[in-house]
């Protein structure tokens, strides 16, 4: 009797104090109170996903003053499995009070972590969780690379000769899927004959893999090759080959001069500041965030003069300000696959249609990207 | 036909950097050394073979002068080499001097060599400010055919010049071991050493000398494997964990070439050529994650092939994996 009264009693207090935690979750804190801890899925001598995440977290820290050196907690190669939620939990043993989690499948860990840890915000990239969660603590974020990437798509349109494109996709998913349609989009825009082929590496990040299958598109005859995978070996690969390239997360020019054209990137950094500023003001954090190119959270690296047609950089700024008045959209619709129907968005599982293709518009509802269909014009090699 | 033509190339391709790992592997397991460091010796190949080409031409355009193409292969080359062969006397040490555990020091040496590769490559991208990339000449040294003007030659010149010098190498080097290990008497002590080398020392042949020469050359082949990666698959520039498991499956594939050289050539073709079949033949209906899974489906069918068989002549050296005590005699 005893002993469940004492458990009783510590299971009271255990609420009581998850309560009040609860509820300084929204008190200001400042500034040199902050302590941020990140989750990086590599390092950043990847050169790609997680070098820009991390340049953008820096540069977010600078901007508002924090010292980077004691109040920064990256925590590296953490992959999508255990070692995530130990991370998670010696940050928060460090004394993280917001901790930021970059890869998709840190998710169900966050959440996790969310739930036990009301104090402690979590901002989790390019995942759905927070929405669903209903958590006031959990938060999804991720950018409009769509429109950075159909902006690209302009420059890969223009200097193509055969009107073939190709690109390594890394997994079949709707970031992916969304990517590199709007890539062809922003081609097609330009350029009304261009098709394009697409080969799967089933690795977010494989130098070899990448290499061969740029290698099997530019082998299909494609001339300009673009990916969404981490490495440069596509690049190197499009160079190796005498064709051009369209990067993404990093400028690849110095990797191949005589083939990188320009890339896609995310400014990280915006977000960074965004959190951290509810934080010391006491704002809550949006559930779900997203800014695009009108915003430069997205933007692309310098177009390669060297080797662009000439008028490239012209198209590019036609179609930017565009963005940036808001008279053009990635998913104007109509949009027809293959078959010549209207193009079908389907629920991730592919059991439901979660939207048909009239001439609207289509909005992405989160920050995550859900487009998933596969337009004609486009040839998925599988 | 022209999706064939390319399907072949593509197949040499991504055979090559497993050809050069699984020769190597073959001559040391020849002398009765079960080396698992293979992964870690490629990694170390790749990185210092680039930092070898890298730092030739860093000196050359310091000095004023143009970097060539083919001094920077040398320079890859060598360093590629010695660095094989170094990880390989560490190898050997451990394992032919002090007698420590095979299996263990392969595993030591594949966790060391790994961390080894990526630390290099990467102090080498940050000391050049992001990427680590060697010049155009180096690049379309490594990339280009070897043979230009037979490569021009109709469908011949695709199919058998059209490839890197590397490619090449490859072959010369399995053929030359073939013939080494089947022609000369040092091959016939090798092969005894790697049967029994206690009949081996008894008819007076120094197993040590052996077990050191054989061990370190291949280690030296091995590491050209993970120069292929670094110099051609990803073009010069270092990626971190580039390597990123080849060097495991050249181990299996010295199973599937049954330590045969010769046989290597194939088995490295094959393989090399069903790991990238899906992106040249797709087939409609076959999900690509179980189209993937055929090459290793193949190597499990050699397995059970060869143990049903159990052909003497196609089984490991009977000594690989033991450590020799001559006074256990």
């Amino acid at each position: 009797m005893k002993k469940l009264l004492a458990l009783l009693l510590a299971a009271m207090l255990l609420c009581l104090s998850a309560g009040a935690m609860a509820e300084a979750a929204n008190a200001p804190i400042a500034k040199e109170d902050l302590k941020i801890g990140v989750l990086h899925i590599n390092d950043s001598s990847d050169q790609g996903y997680t070098y820009n995440h991390e340049a953008g977290y820096l540069k977010a820290m600078e901007e508002l003053g924090l010292d980077t050196e004691t109040q920064y907690v990256p925590k590296y190669h953490i992959g999508e499995d255990d070692k995530c939620a130990t991370a998670i939990q010696e940050l928060i043993e460090a004394g993280c009070n917001i901790i930021f989690a970059t890869s998709y499948g840190h998710g169900p860990y966050v959440l996790e972590a969310a739930t036990q840890h009301p104090e402690v915000q979590f901002c989790h990239a390019t995942g759905e969780l927070a929405v669903t969660a209903g958590l006031p603590n959990l938060h999804n974020y991720f950018a409009q690379i769509e429109e950075a990437r159909y902006l690209a798509g302009i420059a890969a349109g223009l200097n193509t000769k055969v009107n073939k494109l190709g690109y390594v996709g890394a997994k079949p998913f709707a970031e992916v899927i969304s990517g590199f349609t709007a890539f062809f989009l922003g081609a097609r825009s330009v350029n009304p004959d261009v098709t394009m082929e697409v080969i799967y590496t089933n690795e977010w990040s494989s130098a070899t893999l990448e290499a061969q299958a740029a290698q099997a598109l530019i082998d299909m005859g494609c001339d300009v090759i673009s990916q969404h995978s981490d490495t440069t070996s596509p690049a190197t690969t499009a160079e190796a080959g005498g064709v051009l390239h369209v990067g993404y997360n990093n400028d690849m020019i110095p990797a191949a001069p005589n083939a990188s054209l320009i890339s896609a990137r995310i400014d990280w950094s915006h977000y960074m500041k965004y959190a951290l500023e509810c934080m010391m003001s006491g704002e809550p954090i949006a559930t779900d965030w997203t800014q695009g190119w009108a915003e430069r959270t997205v933007y692309l690296s310098p177009l390669n003069t060297a080797i662009a047609a000439e008028g490239t950089q012209e198209a590019i700024d036609a179609a930017a300000a565009k963005f940036d008045d808001g008279s053009l959209h990635v998913w104007q619709g109509p949009l027809y696959d293959s078959e010549g129907n209207p193009a079908q968005i389907m629920s991730w599982d592919g059991s439901s249609v979660v939207y048909t293709f009239s001439d609207e518009v289509y909005e992405e509802p989160n920050s995550a990207p859900q487009f998933n269909a596969i337009i004609e014009g486009i040839h998925i090699n599988e | 036909m022209d999706t064939l033509m390319n399907l072949f190339g593509a197949a040499v391709l991504a055979g090559t950097p497993l050809l050069l790992g699984m020769l190597g592997e073959i001559l040391t397991q020849k002398s009765g050394h079960l080396n698992l460091g293979l992964e870690g010796t490629m990694y170390m190949g790749a990185a210092m073979s680039l930092a070898g080409a890298y730092y030739y031409e860093q000196w050359v355009t310091a000095a004023g002068g143009a970097a060539s193409g083919f001094v920077a292969c040398l320079f890859a080359t060598g360093a590629a080499f010695l660095i094989g062969v170094l990880a390989s006397l560490l190898y050997c040490f451990l394992t032919a001097t002090l007698r420590a555990d095979q299996n263990v020091t392969g595993l030591v040496l594949a966790i060391f060599g790994t961390g080894f590769g990526n630390f290099f490559g990467e102090l080498m991208g940050i000391g050049a400010g992001g990427y680590v990339t060697v010049g155009a000449a180096t690049k379309a040294a490594f990339a280009n055919p070897a043979f230009p003007s037979l490569a021009a030659l109709p469908v011949v010149g695709k199919l058998l010049f059209g490839y890197n010098w590397m490619v090449y190498l490859g072959v010369a080097v399995a053929l030359a071991m073939a013939w080494f290990l089947n022609h000369t008497r040092a091959g016939l002590n090798l092969r005894a050493v790697g049967e029994n080398p206690a009949t081996a020392d008894a008819a007076g042949i120094h197993v040590t000398k052996y077990k050191y020469a054989a061990t370190c050359i291949g280690g030296g082949i091995s590491a050209l494997g993970g120069m292929y990666i670094s110099m051609v698959n990803t073009g010069g520039v270092w990626v971190h964990d580039c390597v990123s498991g080849k060097g495991w499956i050249a181990v299996a594939l010295v199973i599937f070439a049954t330590w045969s050289p010769a046989r290597g050539l194939f088995c490295a073709l094959i393989f090399g050529g069903l790991s990238i079949m899906r992106m040249y033949v797709p087939v409609p209906g076959l999900p690509m994650e179980i189209y993937e899974l055929l090459p290793y489906v193949a190597t499990v069918l050699v397995l059970i092939f060869t143990s049903i068989r159990q052909s003497r002549e196609h089984a490991q050296p009977r000594a690989c994996g033991t450590n020799y005590f001559r006074e256990e005699r």
